[in-house]
């Protein structure tokens, strides 16, 4: 495990760049050491603290599940400084890494359940790593039913595509909704908002767990359904968003009421939340 | 407990050998502000300070400090840490700001990450402590349980009674320290003079003009983050200008920003960082959780009155009184205390 007392990061090599919207990209990075990659140890839902030299550090959630291999993926929206500089790099050059940090999905509490994952725009990247997780073949047998709602503006804006329309279906007891908010000549599929395609594909609450990351819209329109279809705050499982420097818990910004998101979270079920201020 | 003597003329001897054989930092004034900075010897010294203007947090905290160098050439990637610190001591710092650290000690030592710049200074570092001779109008200690002549925390106490120093050796690191120099430290007398710096604490307890009370306030701030109390008068005071987290002992937050010195080489720099700014949560999307400063008020006297207690089971306030004494608007953390426990009363 690397040093977790220090703030220096470790170099990773970027071994692959995916294009996943005009603005997202996913980079593929190993460590350049491979005892450090070999014992990193991220958990699903877990962060790492990015630094891009000149620019600073950014926290981003690891998008990948440790299941698939010994690499990390991070997707990052092109939204500030560090993530333009980020965004023009190629494959080959190098960035830092230190972490992984925060608590993780539940995975453990969630196994012998169906998992219902609903995702709106590039927040479908912090639950990927759950997602690929429960389908792994080493775990698939622990978990029931996987499926995916998942909503974007358009079809361009849909992240992970191949996972999306390929791989993810191909694999057993899944299913896979997807809906955007604008149709066009490129997407035969549904038109419109996800709250509303939950209250039609209407999961049953019996034996499940709802993990769902989105834009704060959303959330706030989804999780009223949620409640409808009978789902328990104990049953919603989220993750949360902060500006973050240092991600051990000292650097203060990241507090909600007593809580650092940073160490105490990202993760966080509806019900705990519902006991946190609301200012986040 | 031990304690030694050490007599008032010889202090200049003990500061002269400490600055030779170690790191010393002590007060100085420089202009109007007094402060502490490292010292070439006792001419250095400013001892007759009630309370410095900007406490000795950055002894361990540093306002600006490098965390490592980084040079990029496109095909490797060279980050170099700087050396741990050096043998240092720290001289001369009030009840209240030794109380402070040990208030950051639970941040930056914590059970799951500790933080190695914060402790190699920590570790290395004697901590000697003096007394207070006079209580200001803007201390108030004593409701955190502090006193003017409490060391705790501190390696050694020095506290002046009449022409001598009585000395309190108050952990093994400090004992260390009065052996090297114990040509200094006598311990003739040392048991007549305790009675002098009981006497001491008891009339300086006494000399509060403050009135803090804290009773109830954690209660009523406890699952009552929408307290109308925040609507009122102290947020709109506020000009947002961060000074009561620069001069606070026991503010920590901090920034961490690249200082570049070259095209792909430089510095990562660690430095203060106040609650009180907008941009200190402002994400890159725009989404700024505490946009208003209603919001940022609010969790800095939450952080300071409930969330330090909740986490670490310490108030996150020492008394020492500077941010009530530099606030340009006034707000007094004192006046807060006492208004919540009024409406704690009244609730």
């Amino acid at each position: 495990m690397p040093n977790p007392t220090a703030l220096t990061p470790y170099p990773v090599t970027i071994t692959k760049i995916v294009d996943e919207t005009s603005d997202v990209k996913t980079f593929t990075v190993v460590f350049d050491d491979p005892e450090i990659m070999e014992n990193f140890g991220n958990k699903p839902g877990q962060v790492c603290m990015l630094s891009v030299f000149g620019e600073g550090e950014s926290t981003i959630s690891i998008t990948s599940s440790p299941t698939r291999g010994k690499f990390l993926e991070f997707t990052v929206k092109r939204v500030g400084r560090l993530t333009e500089v980020l965004h023009q790099m190629e494959v080959g050059q190098k960035f830092g890494v230190r972490g992984p940090y925060g608590n993780w999905f539940p995975y453990e509490i969630m196994k012998g359940k169906d998992l219902f994952f609903v995702g709106g725009g590039f927040a479908l990247a912090p639950i990927r790593s759950l997602i690929d997780y429960a389908l792994s073949d080493q775990y698939r047998k622990d978990y029931g039913r996987v499926e995916i709602l998942y909503g974007s503006r358009s079809y361009d804006d849909l992240c992970f595509k191949s996972d999306l329309f390929e791989r993810w279906p191909s694999l057993s007891n899944t299913a896979i909704y997807t809906t955007v908010d604008r149709g066009g000549d490129n997407w035969k599929g549904r038109v419109g908002h996800v709250p509303g395609y939950v209250e039609e594909v209407a999961p049953s609450p019996e034996n499940k767990f709802a993990i769902i990351a989105g834009p704060p819209i959303m959330i706030k329109f989804a999780l009223p359904v949620m409640e409808k279809l009978g789902f328990k705050d104990e049953q919603i499982i989220t993750t949360l968003e902060m500006r973050m420097k240092c991600c051990l818990g000292k650097c203060g910004r990241c507090n909600i009421g007593s809580k650092f998101v940073c160490v105490d979270g990202p993760v966080f079920s509806r019900a705990q939340l519902k006991g946190m201020p609301q200012e986040y | 407990m031990e304690a030694r003597i050490v007599n008032k003329g010889q202090l200049p001897e003990l500061l002269d050998k400490l600055a030779k054989d170690c790191d010393l930092i002590a007060p100085v004034k420089e202009e109007t502000t007094t402060l502490f900075r490292k010292i070439s010897g006792a001419k250095d010294a400013f001892l007759e300070y009630n309370n410095s203007d900007i406490s000795p947090k950055g002894c361990f905290l540093p306002q600006n400090e490098k965390t490592f160098s980084y040079t990029y050439t496109g095909d490797s990637l060279e980050i170099v840490k700087p050396e741990g610190a050096k043998k240092t001591v720290l001289f001369g710092t009030r009840p209240c700001d030794i109380k402070a650290i040990t208030t950051l000690d639970p941040v930056f030592e914590g059970v799951k990450f500790g933080d190695e710049y914060y402790s190699s200074k920590r570790e290395n570092t004697v901590i000697i402590g003096l007394s207070c001779s006079k209580v200001l109008s803007t201390c108030f200690c004593y409701a955190f349980g502090g006193g003017p002549c409490d060391g705790t925390g501190s390696d050694l106490l020095f506290t002046e009674i009449g022409d001598k120093y009585y000395v309190e050796i108050n952990t093994d690191k400090g004992k260390a320290l009065v052996d090297t120099y114990s040509q200094i430290f006598s311990s003739q007398g040392a048991d007549q003079l305790a009675k002098g710096k009981e006497e001491l604490a008891q009339k300086l307890s006494g000399e509060f003009i403050r009135k803090v009370d804290l009773t109830g306030v954690k209660e009523v701030l406890d699952g009552n983050f929408e307290l109308p109390y925040w609507d009122g008068d102290n947020y709109k005071k506020c000009i947002g200008c961060g000074t009561c987290t620069y001069v606070c002992p026991t503010c920590h937050c901090f920034d961490i920003f690249d200082y570049t010195t070259g095209d792909f080489t430089g510095d990562r720099i660690r430095c203060w960082d106040s609650c009180m700014y907008p941009e200190y949560t402002l994400m890159a999307g725009g989404h700024n959780p505490r946009p208003t400063r209603k919001e940022r008020v609010r969790n800095r006297f939450m952080h300071k009155l409930k969330y330090h207690l909740d986490r670490y089971d310490m108030v996150g306030c020492v008394g020492c009184g500077r941010c009530v004494k530099k606030c340009p608007v006034n707000i007094d953390i004192t006046k807060i205390i006492n208004d919540l426990k009024e409406v704690a009363q009244n609730a």
